[in-house]
């Protein structure tokens, strides 16, 4: 008994040893596992066409791998399962719309962020609802378990936050007027706001910003400083501007301009 | 799995939102129980005696039972009042809450399902009892009432408990349209802590006192039915 404990020390001990270091990891592997939505437009969906995941965070991952110098292996992921799968080690990094926020930051690590943009709340035109303050006594819709619920709340405190599984079923509630307000990152409601004809406005305040960023498990400095470094190059080539142009640049359907350039994640923690 | 995140059930904040979530879950299911069961008698007489065609009965049990249930609760609460005059909807926004909607499409869903299970109870009772008691000079009522229906209710006892199972566990969907309960209570704690183990252990352990409570409650009644045989 006492040697099967021993032997299972042994292994315990071996493994973790193995763990200890994931970029030099990846690099003996020569493949980069990357953690991508597969159903959320234009960040990383299934094109139509090709049959394959693409998007702005699958963009942004491939040019982490090539220049790590290593291969691209995409895995779709949940919301929920983003910061289990890091932390299992299922997945190297997370590049699936994954924000920043105080609490997650005690589970996993964050590079420097690659998306900046506005967490705002739509309203319909003729609501006259024109503030924060203005939501005083009404309902806003938000996605269940996204940091804009989160933030809905915190802030919003006069205003009954509701939540709901997803963008459409937010919008909707909005649209029928069970809802007077939607909480929501810009860059995903604007799609909504675009085909709404006209009928809804962005309030101008910010519930807050969200600042989108690569996700490695916790205790891999070598791997999020290679992170950062691939980051930092990528944004002094021009190439994010490229990518950002590609999804959500004057181009498309979104029209959104890109505000911010990388930010060190010292400057929002 | 990290249980030290169990800290997270000390707080008082988020007992009371388990509270709450408990409370708006057990209001979601006594008030689908009561009208899934009513209704559920209403169809089978309904059925049994004629005054609608049964296929129209026959309709609305295989609309409920073939659809999922989440989809009809998606009807009754975004569908319905679209095709509503644009008066009755804005009357539905002021009035009618997301929880009304759960309890309608609850209930009618459960009927359906409870109407069959007493159909089939009604179907098991031989003919032969029927055409005794009238034989004896009963009406047709009475002899509905003290052997048809009586036998039948024992025959259907367990499957109508397992409707009540069921019921209590299908509220959890009306999360989806944004009712307050309790498996929406878990997912708030889920998406804002991150303490995914006590944010789903917790409803689980809640689920299972409710349904366990049921169970008894049933056997009791059937235990009780048995005696005045």
């Amino acid at each position: 008994m006492k040697r099967v404990a021993l032997v299972v020390l042994g292994i315990t001990f071996c493994s973790s040893a193995a763990w200890s270091d994931q970029l030099a990891d990846i690099k003996s592997r020569g493949v980069l596992t990357c953690g991508v939505f597969g159903d959320l437009v234009p960040l990383g969906y299934q094109d139509a066409k090709t049959r394959s995941i693409v998007g702005l965070d699958v963009d942004v991952c491939a040019a982490i791998a090539e220049d790590l110098g290593v291969k691209l292996d995409l895995k779709t992921v949940s919301v929920d399962a983003r910061i289990p799968s890091l932390e299992t080690g299922r997945i190297d990094v997370m590049t699936a719309s994954l924000a920043y926020t105080p609490v997650r930051a005690k589970q996993i690590d964050f590079s420097s962020a690659y998306m900046n943009v506005p967490v705002s709340v739509l309203v319909k035109k003729d609501s006259g609802i024109k503030s924060f303050a203005d939501l005083a006594g009404k309902k806003v819709s938000a996605n269940r378990g996204s940091t804009s619920e989160v933030f809905a709340r915190q802030k919003l405190t006069n205003s009954e936050v509701v939540s709901f599984d997803n963008g459409p079923s937010s919008y909707l509630a909005l649209a029928q007027d069970k809802v007077q307000g939607m909480a929501m990152v810009k860059s995903a409601a604007v799609g909504f706001h675009n085909r709404s004809s006209g009928q809804t406005v962005f309030l101008d305040e910010a519930l807050f910003w969200e600042h989108d960023c690569v996700g490695v498990k916790k205790g891999e400095p070598a791997l999020l400083a290679a992170v950062n470094t691939a980051l930092d190059k990528l944004e002094s080539s021009g190439r994010l501007q490229t990518i950002w142009d590609r999804w959500y640049g004057q181009s498309n359907e979104y029209q959104l301009a890109r505000e911010k350039k990388v930010t060190p994640a010292s400057e929002f923690e | 799995m990290n249980f030290h995140s169990l800290a997270v059930l000390a707080d008082p904040d988020v007992q009371l939102l388990f509270l709450r979530g408990t409370l708006t879950t057990l209001e979601l299911f006594v008030a689908s129980a009561i009208a899934a069961y009513a209704l559920g008698a209403l169809l089978v007489v309904i059925r049994m005696s004629g005054w609608l065609p049964s296929a129209a009965v026959g309709a609305f049990v295989e609309y409920h039972r073939n659809v999922p249930s989440i989809v009809q609760i998606f009807v009754w609460y975004f569908g319905v009042p679209q095709i509503l005059p644009q008066s009755w909807h804005a009357f539905a926004n002021a009035h009618l809450s997301a929880f009304f909607f759960a309890v309608v499409a609850l209930s009618l869903n459960a009927a359906a399902y409870i109407s069959e299970d007493l159909r089939s109870g009604i179907r098991a009772v031989p003919p032969g009892q029927m055409e005794a008691a009238r034989a004896l000079g009963m009406s047709y009522l009475k002899a509905m009432r003290w052997v048809v229906v009586s036998q039948a209710v024992r025959g259907a006892a367990p499957a109508l408990v397992s409707q009540a199972l069921g019921l209590l566990k299908t509220t959890s969907l009306a999360l989806a349209i944004g009712v307050k309960e309790l498996m929406y209570v878990a997912r708030q704690l889920d998406g804002e802590t991150y303490a995914t183990f006590p944010a789903y252990l917790t409803p689980t352990l809640i689920y299972l006192a409710c349904t366990l409570t049921l169970m008894a409650i049933g056997s009791r009644l059937q235990q009780s039915a048995r005696f005045t045989r």
